[in-house]
């Protein structure tokens, strides 16, 4: 009827957590190769991954770098080589040059194309249904309607986030390490990360005094995220009604428990949604999902307009 | 040939840049190229420009390096064939499927890749040359060896801008949504009517720098530090000989919302260097206090712009 899916970094990660309400898991940060046995990065990791996952009836998607350097192009190549000996349901690549990679060595697993592919058009995403990309994850700055254009006109599977922090920028190198005393000491991608990144990190703009806009945003390193976290908890009626499908939830840079609390409230207003009861009363869940976001909720820009907007069902 | 692209943020600046010897001006139309309207130009300005190009020997390209709304695409398709029809010799674009549309529909012009594209390696590079562009802009971040070994993999033309490589910061154009994120403003008359919802990557609402701005950064419970989210790129000088060695037919020169006087001469300065490497020089050292005076005014104007468009989020609805 419907699919959920969200991420989840590595085998330990994925080994404590609970994640029974999702019917897929992308595997991999795709943001940072140093990220502790990263599924992104370690090829030897794939099998136990990949077998943890289809153990319990899920689905395995194998995320790959999203923006490797010429120099990085050697060892995503020997993860591809890996991941290629292995059923993954599909593999993800926001970098059209690991696109092309995949079509050299002759990929015949489905391709997804993730959020730092810049994917605006359906002719866009012709061209890449051309290279074996058979799902779309539009740029988080589109509508709603203009997702459900692209899903239609270009006969391809569009993913939609509906709950998470929305990754706005990606970078090469990583800002905590850059910024702190103990980073001026190495360099990023040295070897020597202490990762910093297991404290949550933040930028702020507000003052008491009014003087700057209240702005804030989370950084993981080498992505910076909303402050707020996407919620469309209260649109799912919405949602099915415009044909999508695939949904998903931003677990990246969240404290364990996030992804199983988020998942199970998804997996129940969807199925209801999907299945045409009458909308609940969504107070309660609200509530959960507002605990757990510091800095709120917002709808991103699905309704149009800046993305830090929240707009309820009435 | 080494080509000194140079921008036209009107017709003004058009002429100066012709003036003083860019070989290729680039314009961008209303609401159609990731900047204010006020750098941006009319269509008849542009078929002006395009004339006065012409008939100096230099070329213009039109920037439609926004990414076009589903809906909006063929618009983009339209304009730009009416703009080759008006002397237009290529394109500035982002977004793949407009890349190959125009590869279909106008298959002589010269298609450029923008930096908006956010290649990251040799490998996309190739992707791009298959996806039929003829000129790729390469990332601010690399060095020589890089643009040797891109070379080495793709017959695409390589083309960056007149910047000091930069190598770490977060990747912007390209891989960014900040600004959209925080701020929004309504299309404005200017810019046409239009029926999407825009950000700086699709028109209209411009990036307002945010990353440039001063933010308060750290771990949460911990003191911050105040700090800017991007370094400031700096006009190049020295790199320009090894760049051409390693095969870098194109330098662009960025800054369309200048003042015209800067334009006019940093495309003089910059001629007068690249006629120099042209001609077998290694070393350009006796240029190092023109280049110090024109870096001074560029970081100044760079201040003073940053801060207007700080000035307009502010004014814009979240």
């Amino acid at each position: 009827m419907f699919e959920l899916s969200t991420d989840v970094g590595n085998l330990k990660e994925l080994r404590e957590g609970d994640f029974s309400a999702y019917d897929a898991i992308y595997l991999g940060d795709f943001s940072c190769p140093e990220y502790p046995n990263n599924f992104s990065s370690h090829a030897e990791l794939l099998e136990a991954g990949l077998q943890h996952v289809h153990a319990r009836g899920q689905k395995a998607y194998l995320r790959l770098y999203a923006v490797p350097g010429n120099d990085d192009l050697a060892w995503v190549g020997d993860v591809i080589d890996t991941a290629l000996q292995l059923p993954f349901d599909a593999l993800e690549v926001h970098n059209l040059g690991v696109l092309r990679m995949l079509r050299e060595r002759g990929c015949t697993a489905p391709v997804h194309l993730g959020v730092f592919g810049n994917l605006y058009t359906h002719e866009t995403a012709k061209v890449l249904r051309d290279f074996g990309v058979t799902r779309v994850y539009p740029n988080p700055e589109l509508s709603l309607d203009e997702v459900r254009y692209i899903a239609e006109h270009a006969d391809i599977e569009v993913l939609v986030p509906v709950h998470g922090k929305i990754p706005l920028v990606i970078s090469e190198t990583c800002f905590i390490l850059e910024h702190s005393e103990e980073g001026a000491e190495g360099a990023c991608g040295d070897g020597s990360c202490s990762y910093q990144c297991t404290q949550e990190h933040w930028l702020k703009r507000g003052r008491d005094d009014g003087s700057r806009a209240d702005w804030s945003l989370k950084d993981t390193g080498r992505m910076t995220l909303s402050g707020k976290d996407l919620c469309m908890v209260e649109h799912g009626e919405r949602l099915a009604d415009m044909g999508l499908k695939h949904f998903y939830v931003h677990n990246k840079g969240e404290a364990p428990g996030y992804a199983a609390a988020v998942g199970r409230i998804y997996r129940d207003a969807l199925a209801r949604a999907f299945a045409g009861e009458a909308a609940p009363d969504f107070a309660p869940a609200l509530d959960t999902l507002a605990g757990l976001a510091r800095e709120g909720l917002c709808n991103g820009y699905y309704f149009e307009g800046a993305g830090q907007r929240y707009i309820g069902r009435s | 040939m080494v080509k000194l692209l140079a921008p036209a943020g009107s017709i003004e600046m058009a002429r100066a840049a012709v003036d003083e010897g860019a070989d290729i001006i680039y314009v961008g139309p209303l609401g159609f190229s990731r900047r204010p309207y006020e750098s941006e130009m009319s269509d008849d300005a542009i078929r002006e420009a395009a004339a006065y190009a012409r008939g100096r020997g230099a070329e213009l390209r039109v920037v439609l390096n926004t990414f076009p709304t589903p809906y909006d695409f063929g618009r983009f398709v339209d304009k730009a064939v009416r703009y080759a029809a008006d002397g237009a010799s290529g394109f500035i674009v982002t977004d793949i499927g407009l890349l190959r549309t125009l590869r279909r529909e106008i298959p002589d012009t010269v298609l450029h890749v923008s930096i908006g594209s956010g290649i990251s390696n040799l490998a996309d590079a190739a992707f791009y040359r298959d996806a039929g562009a003829d000129v790729i802009i390469l990332p601010y971040r690399w060095d020589v060896a890089e643009i040797e070994a891109v070379r080495r993999a793709s017959d695409i033309g390589l083309e960056t801008f007149l910047f000091e490589t930069v190598q770490t910061g977060k990747l912007c154009p390209g891989k960014c949504i900040m600004s959209s994120y925080l701020r929004f403003r309504d299309w404005k008359e200017i810019e046409g009517s239009r029926d999407f919802h825009g950000s700086a990557n699709r028109g209209a609402k411009e990036c307002y720098r945010v990353c440039q701005a001063n933010w308060e950064f750290g771990a949460a419970g911990a003191a911050p530090v105040e700090l800017k989210l991007r370094r400031d790129a700096r006009l190049m000088l020295a790199q320009l000989p090894g760049f051409v060695a390693a095969g870098v037919t194109c330098f662009k020169l960025s800054g369309r919302e200048r003042p015209v006087g800067m334009i006019r001469d940093l495309v003089r300065f910059y001629r007068r260097a690249i006629d120099e490497v042209v001609a077998g020089a290694q070393n350009l050292d006796h240029h190092a206090a023109e280049l110090a005076e024109l870096r001074g005014r560029w970081v100044r104007e760079k201040t003073k712009r940053v801060d207007t468009l700080m000035d307009r989020a502010a004014s814009y609805a979240k």
